[in-house]
């Protein structure tokens, strides 16, 4: 669960990730590049918010789900 | 005694050289990772003795300081120890702390010994508690491309390290091999001819400097 924290609000790199995903679908490379974060982490971030519900996969891209939309207006 | 013999009848053989990496998935410093979110990029997996201790310390550090030259190389550093992922918060917080550096890569917290046991970092005559100071280079592709083992008393040489990765990539690059101490920008070897048209061919080749038909250098 390392993309909440202990109150129950999203981590800033959790945030940054949705948000990228917010708009369109992205693969994991190109979040990578785009947020300047090792691709290992991104793959794994994902992984995470995935098994949570946050984002949804679709082929090799992600984009963020109705949950995690809900939660990014919350973390505002 | 006995303690031991059971724990060295639970070490699987260390991968070797040319083998599929052993998949895992692992508590880290930096979350769960699998080795395969490392896929496309090479990895330094490495294992030190424990925590808040001297010489790990020191290696730490070290191989922080050469995170970026590795990062230039497409490699990933990711370390391993039988502690807790608490632990290694702390001593990565007390690190930062104490002498100024932010260890920035995942570090395992393998503290059931899973990924320890597949990459054979315990050496039962040396300690059943503690991990060797093993690394192992996994290329982008996933495959164990190299093995070096340390014992716990020494501390690795981040030169070599970086030395050796670089030898790899430009063997596989260029299809060559490296002599004794090579650096990049040195000559490299030119692969023995399988042929004896090609063994004539080479040694009348003026871009190769040869001794002999079998030993031949050129410049890249």
């Amino acid at each position: 669960m390392s993309c909440i924290n202990s109150d129950g609000k999203l981590t800033q790199s959790a945030t940054a990730l949705l948000e990228a995903v917010q708009n369109d679908k992205h693969t994991p490379e190109s979040l990578a590049k785009e947020l300047g974060v090792p691709l290992f982490k991104v793959r794994s971030s994902l992984r995470d918010m995935s098994s949570m519900g946050f984002v949804e996969q679709i082929e090799d891209a992600y984009v963020v789900s109705e949950g995690g939309k809900k939660l990014l207006n919350k973390n505002k | 005694m006995e303690n031991n013999i059971e724990i060295q009848e639970n070490v699987v053989s260390l991968p070797r050289i040319g083998d599929k990496a052993p998949s895992f998935e692992a508590e880290t410093t930096h979350g769960t990772l699998k080795l395969e979110d490392f896929r496309g990029s090479w990895v330094v997996l490495f294992s030190h003795p424990a925590d808040f201790t001297p010489v790990c310390t020191t290696e730490f550090i070290a191989f922080q300081e050469i995170q970026d030259d590795l990062r230039e190389l497409n490699t990933e550093l990711l370390g391993l120890s039988v502690d807790s992922v608490h632990s290694h918060i702390a001593w990565v917080r007390n690190v930062k702390e104490k002498l100024g550096v932010e260890l920035k890569f995942p570090i395992i917290a393998d503290l059931n010994k899973d990924v320890a046991k597949k990459y054979g970092m315990i050496m039962p005559n040396e300690s059943t508690t503690e991990t060797s100071r093993a690394v192992f280079v996994i290329d982008d592709k996933q495959t164990v491309r190299s093995v070096i083992y340390y014992p716990l008393s020494t501390g690795r040489n981040m030169d070599e390290i970086l030395r050796l990765i670089k030898a790899l990539q430009t063997s596989d690059q260029h299809s060559v091999a490296t002599p004794a101490n090579w650096l990049p920008g040195e000559k490299v070897i030119v692969p023995p001819p399988k042929t004896q048209e090609e063994a004539e061919e080479q040694i009348n080749d003026d871009s190769i400097e040869c001794k002999d038909w079998y030993f031949c250098k050129k410049q890249l």
